[in-house]
């Protein structure tokens, strides 16, 4: 069953977008039909990582892949991919602060400056976890299905905890959403890291 | 049509409509036809065609000159070009799109009425919050 919640933060991400200009999306989980419509209104190249699917785990197993390999194979793009917005829907609740670190690291050579980003997360570290799937209806609706079943590797953190752990991405604008969670809008803070 | 019992290794080309019911590796180039791979289809090639429907698994890049559609019971690993790209309901993708589809339909988005700024909340009644702007 699909339930639609109002989006603030939508309308405003698009609003700093040239959408005459061809857009490339990074979609951190499943690909959902409606977004995949919403975006087929656009000239865009949509790249969908579920990791939901395929959480990378830290392991002291001796010859385990480290986390920074694990994503670094997730997020492999062709030479020269550059996103214009990354719509990073939950995943950050499914991370601790390495898994963070290293995910952020592997898609540095990816973002620019002008990056931006879309998000969902938790508001404290006590806020349930919802196991939903989003996807966009239009710019102001986000569509919110049921995941299936809940993740054991949930692991919120406090809205201030997650702005320290996000490297080089800032939080620009976050709006309080029942059930203690956040969305949120991201832009790059310090494009210095970038380099 | 490609049965259920017949495998193919190698190119698959033509001038009329496919459907593939069994198994194809290699390439399938139909540029002007359209390409459906059934339930019971399993496909690990590159596809060219006009219109590409997928019932059943594709494990490759597709090429649709026109439209690509991914239906519940699709499967598909690899890269989409087309104008437009369908996913039905349950379909499962992993892999990238890339569409465009003309300057009618992206001025007729670009033109649409905005949403407005002040809108908020959800449909259970219960407000949103604006909580900070860092700039």
């Amino acid at each position: 069953m699909t339930a639609k919640q109002t989006s603030k933060l939508l309308s405003s991400l698009f609003s700093r977008i040239d959408i005459e200009e061809r857009l490339t999306v990074l979609h951190i989980g499943p690909a959902l039909p409606e977004t995949v419509e919403y975006f087929s209104n656009f000239r865009c190249k949509l790249f969908f990582v579920d990791l939901f699917s395929e959480l990378p785990q830290s392991s002291d197993e001796e010859g385990a892949p480290s986390l920074e390999e694990q994503f670094a194979g997730l997020l492999d793009f062709p030479e020269g991919t550059k996103f214009d917005l990354c719509l990073f829907w939950d995943i950050f609740n499914f991370l601790d602060s390495i898994a963070i670190a290293a995910f952020l690291g592997e898609l540095r050579p990816y973002v620019t400056s002008s990056t931006l980003a879309h998000g969902f997360a938790a508001y404290k570290r006590s806020t349930p976890q919802t196991g939903h799937l989003y996807g966009i209806a239009d710019q102001g609706t986000v569509n919110i299905r049921p995941r299936g079943q809940l993740m054991s590797t949930y692991t919120p953190h406090a809205q201030n905890e997650l702005k320290s752990r996000l490297d080089y991405f800032g939080i620009s604008r976050s709006v309080l959403l029942p059930d203690s969670r956040l969305e949120l809008l991201f832009s790059i803070s310090q494009p210095g890291k970038l380099a | 049509m490609i049965g259920p019992s017949i495998v193919i290794k190698g190119t698959v080309s033509g001038d009329e409509d496919l459907l593939v019911q069994g198994r194809v590796e290699g390439k399938i180039e139909l540029n002007e036809h359209v390409v459906s791979v059934g339930e019971s289809g399993r496909v690990a090639a590159d596809i060219f065609a006009k219109a590409v429907n997928i019932d059943g698994e594709v494990t490759g890049d597709i090429t649709g000159n026109e439209k690509v559609v991914i239906s519940k019971s699709g499967n598909v690993r690899g890269n989409i070009v087309a104008p437009r790209v369908t996913l039905e309901d349950g379909a499962i993708f992993k892999g990238s799109i890339d569409m465009d589809p003309g300057d009618a339909a992206v001025k007729k988005v670009s033109l649409a009425p905005g949403v407005s700024s002040s809108s908020s909340g959800s449909d259970d009644g219960s407000p949103a919050f604006d909580l900070k702007s860092n700039g």
